[in-house]
């Protein structure tokens, strides 16, 4: 399913949390577990925030932009950032792409 | 019909318990507890137990209500985390019965009420509370046992309630009592698990501890998880960290087959994400042969002294 996704994920790609997971706060950071799995998964402050951010679908430049504001950094490493952490997700099967590139 | 007000009160795991069954275990109380009071009352469970939804065989639930049988002994029902309703079967046990009462039913309930129970053993160790966990086996009792005899007082046996204030875990004393009873403990997570020939041994031991027992609440210190080594060797110590605590706590929290059945997972999680991050937790090795309880004794202290030390620095 996700096969080399690297390639394709754009700032238009569009994504979304997949099912079955429980996220919480632990102490500022966003901690996660995968009900079917029994993985745990600490996402960390900025990992939380782009995850909240696909609660519902979503492209990578509008979370880009969310984090961009909210943590006051550069377009580019917001982007890069993004573009790796939601790659990590995808990775572990956590999010699902609804439309690209 | 027998009026609640009028049964004995009863003092154990943070609860007044009005029972109409007599629970000779317990202190009595005519105070509500710090997490309130429940009743415990006798009725024909039957047309009840039928129209319940099944998850398994032996276990229903419906909102607010678990339900499970036990044969040859009773049908119980815990409700809104404020009532246990028991319909025995004729000649039925009545230590058997109570068994179930203060094990797998307060589970259930303590879960209803929104409170984690953790399964083990939670000691004072340095005037602080500390648990012990660990898988059937692993020795938890006998090193309790042991600390019991050193000195210690017990806060809680087979459960512990914890409560999380403002991010702190406060172990609840149970009752003055060590037993060890992996019958109802394993009685709703069962299958296979249920029928070990152990238990039969384990359920022998019923030891009133009165004059060593912790009757307040005292924030929990620290997690030891008990474990056995195949291999000879020292007893050894090693501090579990990270994420690797979530799972060590889902493991050890009593009764945790229900946390899923009964739709409370999410709860659950939360609930540890409140304070895991700051609760230091331990593996306990030892060696599966000989006795080890001084040597898990002394590491203990030694983890418990020197943490102390560098929060002091």
């Amino acid at each position: 399913m996700n096969m080399n996704t690297a390639e394709v994920l754009s700032l238009e790609s569009v994504l979304v949390q997949r099912e079955g997971n429980i996220a919480s706060d632990m102490d500022g950071e966003k901690v996660m577990l995968n009900v079917q799995n029994g993985k745990y998964y600490n996402l960390g402050e900025v990992g939380g925030e782009i995850w909240e951010a696909l609660a519902s679908p979503v492209s990578i430049g509008q979370i880009a932009g969310i984090i961009q504001e909210m943590f006051e950094v550069p377009e580019e490493l917001a982007r890069q950032d993004v573009f790796e952490f939601v790659q990590s997700l995808l990775n572990e099967d956590l999010v699902a792409i609804v439309s690209g590139p | 019909m027998a009026s609640i007000v009028q049964c004995p009160g009863y003092k154990a795991f943070g609860l007044q318990i009005l029972s109409e069954f007599p629970l000779p275990e317990l202190p009595r109380t005519d105070q509500p507890g710090m997490l309130g009071s429940i009743s415990v009352v006798e009725a024909d469970l039957s047309e009840r137990w039928e129209s319940i939804p099944k998850i398994t065989a032996s276990l229903g639930t419906a909102e607010n209500e678990v339900m499970f049988i036990v044969k040859d002994t009773a049908v119980f029902s815990i409700q809104n985390g404020s009532k246990i309703t028991v319909s025995p079967v004729e000649h039925a046990d009545p230590a058997s019965i109570r068994l179930f009462i203060l094990g797998s039913c307060m589970g259930v309930l303590l879960m209803q009420k929104g409170i984690l129970a953790l399964h083990g053993s939670s000691l004072v160790l340095d005037n602080k509370a500390y648990a012990l966990v660990g898988r059937s086996g692993a020795g938890k009792s006998t090193l309790a046992s042991y600390l019991m005899d050193q000195g210690h007082l017990l806060v809680s046996d087979d459960v512990i309630p914890v409560l999380v204030h403002n991010g702190t875990p406060l172990a609840v004393p149970g009752y003055p009592q060590q037993k060890l009873w992996q019958q109802s403990l394993d009685y709703l997570g069962m299958n296979s698990s249920a029928f070990r020939p152990l238990f039969q041994r384990e359920t022998k031991f019923a030891v009133p501890v009165h004059d060593r027992f912790q009757t307040e609440p005292l924030s929990l210190a620290g997690i030891f998880e008990l474990a056995v080594s195949q291999q000879d060797g020292p007893v050894t110590l090693e501090p579990i960290s990270g994420l690797e605590r979530f799972h060590t706590l889902y493991n050890h929290t009593y009764q945790k087959a229900l946390v899923d059945r009964i739709g409370v997972r999410e709860w659950h999680f939360g609930m540890l994400a409140s304070f895991v991050g700051r609760l230091p937790m331990y593996r306990l090795t030892r060696p599966e042969q000989g006795f080890s309880a001084a040597q898990q004794t002394s590491l203990i202290f030694e983890t418990i002294t020197q943490k102390v030390e560098e929060m002091n620095l």
